[in-house]
């Protein structure tokens, strides 16, 4: 690498990139939530599954919140409740996600934004290929990656890891981008076995490259079935021995969806996004205590979100076209919404 | 009997003007109206473009409506295939992606445009969501369309304006048709084009030689000075200049059909939402 001006350093997050990945081989990984969540530490990089208002691990950051981990940084493609939710509870001191949102439904994640704009959270935004190659390269055992793309722009100086050189074939400038191995990725899915065997169904986002490149990959699933049934479904997308502990937690990322088991809860997300614009103060009060901190019990969470009468809501999108379109037009008007679920949930107000 | 559409309409129709037949299209997430616009083009004037979707990475999908979020079921029934997220950016580093549709709080004349903050990052004044994969598409595509519900800045109390087409971003997420300090894609080692087009609340822009903004369209109800007191620089405008030309009725009877939720309203302004405008007689039907 004589014409480059690449210097070996530590990688951008995590472990070195020379630290060998693990193999995970026990027999029946199988742990409840509290457990699972006691998995990530103080610091920890961390890479969250899912997109947008797609199976993002909601159950398990409800329980990193309750179990205090904090200094978290948070690295991804496009993102939303959950690195909000993580920010408004003070647990990340950097976020490296390509977009943090509530796309045209809602708008700009209000914790997400006030962290970043107090500077208690250090603004390091990424951009999708450059995520991906940071964990192919991980996932290649290579310390780099070149891209062509970012120059000219100002992503890199969000990005001080990022280094320039000129192709040894081309003579072209390139930028590279270092390996990324998160400490930790933290996915949901439908269904998994008790080996750690996971299958996603429909869109895996980055999921599958976060399997492959984080040094710990922790699971929640719908249901937890038997090999020979998850084959049946298609067989795992994520092989066994990269996951070291799985939870089945049924409705483990509400109030995203979890299509075929259910679809978005918009009301819940309209009622979160009320509270979280309101304030800290007010998303403490109106969401942070009554559904995440005084949740630990997973029932009472449901129990509070609206219980059967939301179960039936949510999974009610596949009767017809016309019931799946209601559910995106569930309290349009903010000021309905708080009321209708207060009343069924009896959460504090 | 006169049929009309309205100006959300008219920006779909707009937009899905931009689109090649043949190309391998893409559009990022938060944007009704450019998802719309795709599927506008995929069935009326470009039958064969490859229609990937925003989110899903479905690839041309039937929703059965569209829906406030992206990564969704709904918007992905039918898809013929479907990507991984790595194969979806290496379509654009490999030259496959034709065109990417773009937006910024801020665009500037070269159409570099910013969502990723304003101030600058040693004191963030306003954190925006972020650019999503808007940075390496925007080096990589082949071709870029711009747009923006936000151009018509009307002044504050004060008369202050806050312009969405400003003469410099305070920070380039994706990048324009040239950086701003002057230096070409060429010069920077990029393969795409850059973009060609900037559709707006007020007007459709394309590009001059030396890659700047230049007026090109205009809606039946705007004018070159709401163009201009509107933005901050002081645009090109082109030798002729014209009037968009407006949807068929059959257009906008599928475009109502495809978000009867009213979705890409979402994306407009208040005062936009009551623009419309009488489609002529004559528009041959297709």
């Amino acid at each position: 690498m004589t014409n480059g001006t690449f210097s070996s350093g530590p990688a951008a997050g995590g472990a070195p990139a020379n630290v060998p990945l693990p193999v995970e081989t026990r027999p029946d990984k199988r742990v409840d939530l509290t457990t699972l969540a006691s998995m990530v530490k103080d610091g920890d990089t961390l890479a969250l599954g899912g997109g947008l208002t797609c199976r993002l691990p909601m159950a398990a950051v409800g329980a990193l919140v309750r179990a205090g981990v904090r200094n978290l940084r948070v690295v991804g493609s496009a993102h939303g409740l959950d690195v909000d939710l993580l920010c408004g509870a003070g647990a990340v001191r950097a976020s490296a996600e390509s977009y943090v949102g509530f796309e045209v439904d809602f708008g700009m994640a209000p914790n997400y934004r006030r962290a970043c704009e107090d500077g208690s959270v250090a603004v390091e935004d990424s951009c999708c290929y450059t995520i991906v190659q940071q964990l192919r390269a991980t996932t290649m055992g290579l310390p780099f990656m070149p891209v062509r793309s970012i120059r000219g722009t100002d992503i890199g100086r969000l990005n001080p890891s990022y280094k320039t050189m000129i192709c040894p074939f081309t003579g072209e400038e390139l930028t590279l981008v270092p390996a990324l191995a998160p400490d930790v990725a933290i996915l949901h899915a439908q269904y998994g076995d008790r080996h750690g065997n996971v299958r996603i169904d429909g869109p895996p986002v980055a999921d599958l490259l976060f399997a492959r490149a984080s040094r710990t990959v922790l699971v929640t699933v719908e249901r937890i079935v038997e090999n020979d049934e998850l084959m049946a479904k298609g067989g795992p997308n994520v092989p066994y021995f990269y996951v070291s502990a799985i939870a089945e937690v049924p409705l483990g990322a509400h109030p995203t969806a979890c299509y075929p088991d259910y679809a978005y809860d918009r009301a819940h997300i309209a009622r979160y996004y009320d509270a979280a614009k309101a304030g800290p103060e007010a998303f403490r009060e109106r969401y942070l205590t009554p559904f995440v901190l005084d949740a630990g019990d997973r029932e009472t969470y449901l129990e509070r979100a609206g219980g059967d009468a939301m179960r039936a809501r949510i999974r009610s999108w596949i009767e017809s076209p016309e019931a799946w379109q209601r559910l995106y037009q569930e309290h349009a008007s903010l000021d309905d919404a708080a009321p209708a679920i207060c009343e069924t949930t009896g959460a504090p107000a | 009997m006169s049929a009309e559409c309205t100006m959300g309409e008219a920006m779909i129709y707009a937009l899905a003007r931009t689109i090649e037949d043949g190309a391998l299209v893409f559009h990022g997430y938060g944007s009704p109206l450019v998802q719309i616009a795709m599927h506008v083009a995929k069935r009326s004037h470009a039958p064969n473009m490859v229609l990937v979707e925003g989110a899903t990475y479905g690839v041309n999908p039937t929703p059965l409506f569209i829906t406030p979020v992206t990564n969704d079921r709904a918007l992905d029934r039918g898809s013929e295939a479907t990507l991984e997220i790595g194969e979806l950016f290496d379509l654009a580093a490999n030259g496959r992606m034709g065109r990417m549709f773009l937006s910024g709080i801020q665009i500037d004349p070269y159409g570099n445009a910013n969502v990723t903050l304003l101030g600058d990052e040693s004191k963030v004044g306003v954190k925006l969501p972020g650019g999503g994969g808007g940075c390496n598409l925007s080096c990589d595509v082949r071709n870029v369309t711009l747009w923006t519900t936000g151009h018509r800045a009307p002044p504050d109390a004060k008369g202050r304006r806050r312009y969405r087409l400003v003469e410099r971003c305070d920070f380039v997420t994706s990048l324009g048709n040239r950086a701003p300090d002057g230096r070409t894609r060429a010069a920077l080692g990029h393969r795409g084009g850059g973009p060609d087009r900037l559709v707006t609340d007020l007007c459709v822009f394309d590009v001059d030689e030396n890659g700047e903004l230049r007026v090109r369209e205009l809606y039946p109800d705007t004018t070159l000075d709401d163009v201009f007191e509107n933005t901050e620089f002081r645009p090109h405008v082109a030798p002729d200049v014209r009037t968009m030309p407006l949807p068929s009725p059959e257009i906008v009877a599928f475009i109502r059909a495809l978000d009867p939720l009213g979705i890409h309203r979402k994306e407009l302004r208040e005062p936009d939402l009551t623009r419309a405008y009488e489609l002529p007689e004559t528009v041959a039907a297709r």
